[in-house]
């Protein structure tokens, strides 16, 4: 019964964060809801086997990044790679004439953002927007400090390269 | 190797470059915080926490399994078993009542599962057409008071074709005046025809009551199929 008691907390600590970050992961997608409890499903179930000393944050992390990475997978499927933009993402622009061009701009970095293989776009959540240490990042995508730091890079470099492309094929 | 903060620097450095260009590294980021940094507004967090929490109760509930046994000579009979063996029966009730007073009565999920019940009916059946004089099946009476256990299962001993009396059965459970507390566990039995209260009777002879079916009349049709009236 202690269990269950102590899972109460975990979701009330951490289901906000959680979801935010299924929320960026997933581009604000409907199915970011399932997705959280996805998640959370998953936690409950492996929970008494979890050791005590666990980085519980980090464990959680990692189950949203595989089990958000596994949505992405059934969407493209089920989309055929179709570009979902959420009207909440692409924040309005205080002058009318600028918003056609910049929602265009947004299009194209969420288009390139979509493009990223899922560690880097993984990498990058957890590190600018999660806020994340690179040690938990490391934790979460099983991988080395350095190979965390440079997922992120790569995630930048690759976004800039695909967006400056992009543009410039518009103009 | 890179310290994290040198890298960090190194970012801020790289994406300043473009920035310094007027090019897409500081609009880039900025960009990016347009999509991203806001996250989802408070109202959409709080309701998938919400739904988040009636997922896992649901999932944390017990789950019991129903289902009907539509022709038999008392009416439909509805079955209800949990993993550890039959929980309640009830005879003649309506299904949408029935089945969300039994999910707030165990605090459970109740899914109808034919597959599940079936065994149940089976016996059942073999007993409404008199080949069946006792049921070989796990019954679950374990949130109920020791005394009202002691009373279900003592009738268990009561043959099919034979009836008993509350005083008799006090005497037998060595508590000669609780006739009138026998009775009123004999009421609350969750699992009637199971558990064969309708063969204990009062006294002087008369049926008494049943809370099952159309009461007496139920425990009467009982009686005369099992040949004791």
């Amino acid at each position: 019964m202690s269990s269950t008691l102590n899972f109460d907390a975990v979701i009330e600590r951490y289901s906000g964060e959680i979801f935010s970050y299924l929320w960026r992961i997933l581009n604000g997608h409907e199915d970011a809801e399932d997705c959280l409890q996805e998640v959370f499903l998953r936690a409950y179930r492996a929970f008494n086997r979890l050791n005590q000393e666990a980085n519980i944050r980090a464990w959680l992390y990692k189950i949203a990044t595989n089990t958000s990475i596994s949505f992405r997978k059934k969407r493209i499927r089920r989309e055929s790679q179709e570009l979902y933009v959420d009207d909440d993402l692409a924040s309005p622009e205080p002058s009318p004439s600028d918003r056609t061009e910049s929602k265009e701009r947004l299009r194209i970095l969420m288009q390139a953002i979509n493009n990223l293989p899922n560690r880097q776009r993984s990498a990058l959540m957890l590190r600018k927007y999660q806020e994340l240490s690179y040690a938990d990042i490391s934790e979460i995508l099983s991988c080395s400090q350095e190979s965390a730091r440079a997922n992120v890079y790569q995630a930048l470099k690759k976004l800039r390269s695909m967006v400056s492309e992009q543009l410039s094929s518009l103009e | 190797m890179l310290d994290e903060k040198i890298f960090e620097q190194h970012v801020a450095a790289w994406l300043g470059e473009e920035g310094s260009k007027k090019g897409e590294g500081e609009g880039l980021m900025s960009a990016l915080d347009a999509i991203y940094a806001s996250g989802p507004d408070a109202q959409r967090t709080l309701r998938a926490q919400e739904e988040l929490c009636m997922k896992l109760a649901e999932t944390r509930s017990p789950r019991l399994y129903y289902g009907v046994m539509q022709k038999t000579p008392i009416g439909p009979i509805f079955i209800v078993v949990g993993d550890r063996g039959v929980v309640a029966i009830e005879i003649g009730v309506k299904e949408a009542e029935f089945a969300s007073r039994v999910g707030r009565k165990f605090k459970a999920v109740v899914v109808r599962s034919p597959e599940r019940v079936a065994g149940v009916i089976k016996q059942l059946q073999e007993y409404f057409e008199g080949k069946r004089s006792s049921f070989k099946l796990n019954l679950y009476l374990d949130d109920l008071s020791h005394f009202q256990q002691q009373v279900l299962l003592a009738t268990l001993d009561i043959p099919r074709g034979q009836i008993t009396t509350y005083g008799e059965m006090a005497r037998r459970l060595g508590k000669v005046q609780w006739a009138r507390a026998v009775g009123q566990a004999l009421a609350r039995n969750p699992i009637p025809i199971l558990i064969p209260c309708h063969r204990v009777l009062a006294s002087d002879g008369s049926l008494h009551g049943y809370s099952g079916g159309r009461g007496i009349e139920t425990k009467e049709q009982l009686l005369l199929l099992e040949g004791a009236l």
